[in-house]
């Protein structure tokens, strides 16, 4: 008996190594953990695998940057997609992190946009940084853009802005008075010197997303730049918080493919898989965050009311600027980054 | 007088109330019904225990940090207590010095001393992995131990031992029998410490935990930039009450082991 | 037989030696390997830059001000948690060594409990409580003692705050072991010569108690300026201190010459303090060993 139930499981183990090597196609896709991998995972990743009877194995990195680099380093990386700030995939190309994407071998691609695309990357997802208000503060008089965040007169109460450059100094531009579509290249004097007009005004430099969105629950913050998801789920809670896209600075995170990846065929249909208009008319189903691909909104799967509130659907999309991720990994978008720290302190 | 001394007591129970605070809300905190932080909760409900224990993640952290805690709580008193000894006994002034080498993990800002085990680690290949944690946490709870044993050692008496190496013990025998029940208290007291350094350790498990193998603070720091939610008030909740239970069988133990 | 009566003796003496380091020798390993070397590592790396010497990231303290703002918000920081634990813990640490025995095991068992609750909980414990809205604030304005919410958090004040009640233990545990030890008939004989109260307390209690004064601040002192996860939570982002300063340095820009520097200068202030304070109290008393 004992002896029979040793061959069956040695037998099975052999068929399933067989089928094993038979059903090879797999990859390994790395997104940024948390309520957004899992959000995903249901709107993208699992069609995708029944779609091309793959198995995506996933890891999750809040920042893949140092990982990206270390595995780069040993020359047989074991990731193969990333979902990652755009930043990440240009600057892992220039440096020879990251694959270049043949885009003939990614149709999907050719609904996007130029600006969602580089040699390196192609757009995935978009969120927006926002403002976001206390409606019991404002009531029917809600700040409408920058210029009103920068106004303490007209608007008094307690600011946040996120701890970091990106995004944060076009606000200031706008606010500033420089036209949405004519930010590029920075002048980061001048935003810098409109960042210190607000200064003194502001109570929180926030670090993390979880934070910016207990600022607004608990009425910390009337007014703060977030992610419209986060807003988003503050508000589904109840809170009296409202947000407008107007003036949101539009981002988006890309997909790209590591260097000598372990299954490199795979992932490149993988990714074109992925920007499928139907599989991406399902993110808004899970996460407030927009599809990358505009095709999606022809698909039918998202209603109009829907669509008013994710960041990339055209009408939202029309009164936002468009972050310039080539313009931050340039030299002098990382000296932008660098001038923060003493911006803050100082 | 008595005035005075109702000043004093008055201003020491206000000092020792504002300490417990934190502690105190922590508890309701953790029965919220609220999606976010909140105190007093809005209204109460057992989710977050359930998000707490019904989560593979968070248990698989929680084991990763209770073996950690235990197991470099366990070495360090093996070690650290070796090292009190051998610290109480010499008479050479230049073995005293080494002790201060002892106390650098005290003293070292901890970002610097998270840094340099990163480097090691990153050198010999421990990062993210169980051998690294419980290193570099044992070498964290040595100076607990060692204060605390040299402190008992110095309490007691040499004489004792000499009596019994006179009637024949080797040191060992007679550090077992005869010192080891006496010290015994501080002994528990240096390990309960490195316990606890261990269990609250975050900044080093930033550096070095990660994947399979990541601590439950390395875990609430990372979720806590993702959500800031009453898992962490009911998570912190349990460990308090876990821990208080601890040290109630301990001190039980401790103190009639004393009388025996 | 005419062997001399030293020579067991220094054999003896040797055997003991070798037993003596043999006991040292696996907790000195654990700490030489995982700290030392990489410490001198550090100090190596930050004086070199492309097979070369180099005092680049020494000159960047001097060109960069975020070094000194930081430096001097951290020092600045410490002296502040320094001050007010000794304040607090002070009058603690005398109610429990003036105390009945069960009152002082009470008076000590408070001030170690908060060790058992998460240092990153009890953070955001503060923020709750602290907040516009939190449950001080909504208190205070209810009482009617203020008009508008205070800032309580997010701030330098917050930090200090929350970093005080993490090192409030570490003032009053070495302060009760030294008052502790003084002898009761010092300060019955000082009334009953006729000393006030306030005398004996000011020329005969306060100085045999300093030793524990001067251990209780260098410790707190020393632990502050190494503070980074409550800097990072309760600072509002304005909070800077060198600590974050230094992770700054290796997780964004990647820059190990740059945190070395700054980790060679950090560590050396706390060395300085320590053979400083070594002078005044020995260094066993400070770890409390004696």
């Amino acid at each position: 008996m004992r002896m029979k139930f040793t061959t069956v499981a040695l037998l099975s183990s052999v068929a399933m190594l067989a089928a094993g090597a038979v059903q090879a196609q797999q990859i390994t896709f790395v997104s940024q953990g948390g309520a957004y991998q899992e959000a995903q995972t249901k709107a993208i990743l699992n069609p995708v695998a029944e779609l091309l009877g793959i198995t995506i194995r996933q890891d999750s990195s809040p920042d893949a940057w140092p990982v990206i680099r270390t595995q780069a380093a040993t020359g047989k990386p074991i990731w193969d997609v990333i979902d990652t700030p755009t930043k990440d995939c240009i600057r892992g190309g220039e440096q020879g992190f990251i694959e270049k994407l043949d885009f003939a071998q990614i149709p999907n691609a050719s609904d996007l946009p130029d600006d969602y695309k580089s040699p390196y990357s192609v757009a995935y997802e978009f969120y927006s940084s926002v403002l976001a208000y206390n409606k019991d503060k404002y009531g029917d008089k809600p700040p409408q853009g920058w210029a009103d965040f920068w106004d303490v007169e007209k608007f008094p109460g307690t600011r946040a802005l996120r701890n970091h450059p990106l995004a944060t100094l076009e606000a200031a531009l706008i606010a500033d008075g420089v036209p949405r579509d004519k930010l590029y290249p920075l002048d980061v004097d001048r935003a810098f010197r409109k960042l210190g007009e607000i200064k003194p005004h502001i109570t929180v430099w926030w670090t993390s997303g979880a934070q910016s969105a207990q600022l607004l629950a608990d009425g910390e913050a009337d007014l703060v730049m977030a992610w419209n998801g986060r807003v988003a789920a503050v508000e589904k809670e109840g809170a009296p918080v409202g947000y407008t896209f107007n003036d949101g600075l539009l981002q988006f995170t890309s997909l790209c493919i590591l260097k000598n990846a372990p299954n490199p065929d795979t992932a490149v249909k993988f990714v074109n898989a992925a920007l499928t208009p139907e599989i991406q008319a399902n993110f808004p189903t899970y996460i407030d965050y927009g599809p990358a691909n505009p095709a999606a909104y022809d698909t039918g799967k998202i209603s109009p009311e829907r669509a008013a509130q994710l960041p990339s659907s055209p009408a939202n999309a029309a009164v936002q600027a468009l972050v310039s991720e080539e313009w931050w990994s340039s030299p002098e978008g990382e000296e932008a980054q660098r001038r923060w720290a003493s911006f803050i302190q100082r | 007088m008595t005035l005075s001394r109702s000043v004093l007591y008055g201003f020491v129970a206000l000092v020792l109330v504002w300490l417990m605070i934190p502690v105190v809300i922590i508890v309701p905190m953790s029965f919220s019904d609220s999606r976010f932080l909140a105190f007093p909760p809005p209204a109460w409900s057992l989710r977050w225990y359930e998000a707490y224990l019904g989560n593979a993640a968070w248990m698989q952290a929680t084991r990763v940090s209770l073996i950690v805690a235990v197991a470099s709580a366990v070495i360090a008193t093996v070690l650290g207590t070796a090292a009190a000894y051998a610290l109480n006994m010499t008479s050479s002034r230049l073995v005293r010095n080494l002790q201060v080498i002892l106390f650098l993990p005290l003293v070292v800002p901890i970002v610097i001393t998270a840094v340099s085990i990163f480097f090691v680690y990153a050198n010999v290949g421990l990062l993210a992995t169980m051998t690294g944690l419980i290193l570099a946490n044992v070498m964290l709870g040595l100076p607990y131990v060692v204060t605390a044993v040299l402190v008992g050692l110095r309490k007691f008496d040499p004489a004792q031992e000499m009596v019994s190496r006179s009637l024949g013990m080797n040191r060992f025998r007679t550090f077992f029998i005869v010192t080891l029940p006496q010290i015994r208290p501080s002994v528990i007291s240096g390990t309960l410490f490195a316990f606890i350094s261990a269990l609250d350790e975050t900044v080093v498990a930033l550096f070095i935990s990660g994947g399979e193998y990541q601590t439950l603070t390395k875990r609430m720091f990372t979720a806590l930039r993702d959500e800031i939610d009453p898992t962490i008030a009911a998570i912190s909740s349990l460990l308090t009450a876990t821990s208080f239970i601890l040290v109630m069988l301990l001190s039980l133990n401790a103190r009639t082991g004393g009388k025996k | 037989m005419a062997v001399s009566h030293t020579g067991p003796e220094i054999l003896h003496e040797r055997r003991e030696q070798r037993l003596t380091l043999l006991l040292l020798a696996p907790a000195l390993a654990i700490v030489i390997c995982l700290l030392v070397l990489p410490l001198l590592w550090l100090a190596w790396q930050s004086i070199r830059a492309d097979g070369g010497f180099t005092l680049v990231n020494y000159q960047r303290f001097l060109t960069d001000d975020i070094y000194l703002i930081s430096f001097l918000q951290t020092f600045r920081i410490a002296i502040i948690v320094t001050v007010v634990t000794l304040l607090l813990g002070y009058p603690v640490a005398y109610a429990a060594s003036m105390a009945p025995r069960h009152w002082s095991v009470l008076i000590l068992a408070a001030v170690v409990l908060p060790f058992w609750t998460s240092v990153l909980v009890r953070a955001y414990a503060w923020l709750i409580l602290l907040q516009r809205r939190g449950l001080v604030n909504s208190a205070l304005m209810d009482m009617g003692l203020i008009d508008s919410p205070l800032l309580l958090v997010n701030n330098e004040f917050g930090t200090v705050l929350a970093t005080i009640h993490i090192l409030l233990p570490f003032m009053v545990l070495p302060l009760y072991a030294t008052m502790q030890k003084i002898p009761r008939e010092l300060t019955m004989a000082g009334s009953s010569l006729g000393g006030s109260p306030v005398f004996v307390f000011t020329r005969v209690f306060l100085p045999l108690s300093m030793p524990g004064v001067i251990a209780g601040m260098v410790l707190v002192f020393v632990l502050t300026l190494g503070f980074y996860i409550t800097p990072e939570l309760l600072g509002g982002g304005r909070t800077f201190m060198v600590s974050m300063l230094v992770s700054r340095n290796i997780e964004i820009y990647h820059e190990w010459g740059a945190a070395s520097s700054i980790s060679v200068v950090l560590l050396l202030s706390v060395f300085l303090i320590f053979r400083l304070s070594t002078k005044l109290v020995p260094f066993e008393r400070i770890m409390g060993t004696r």
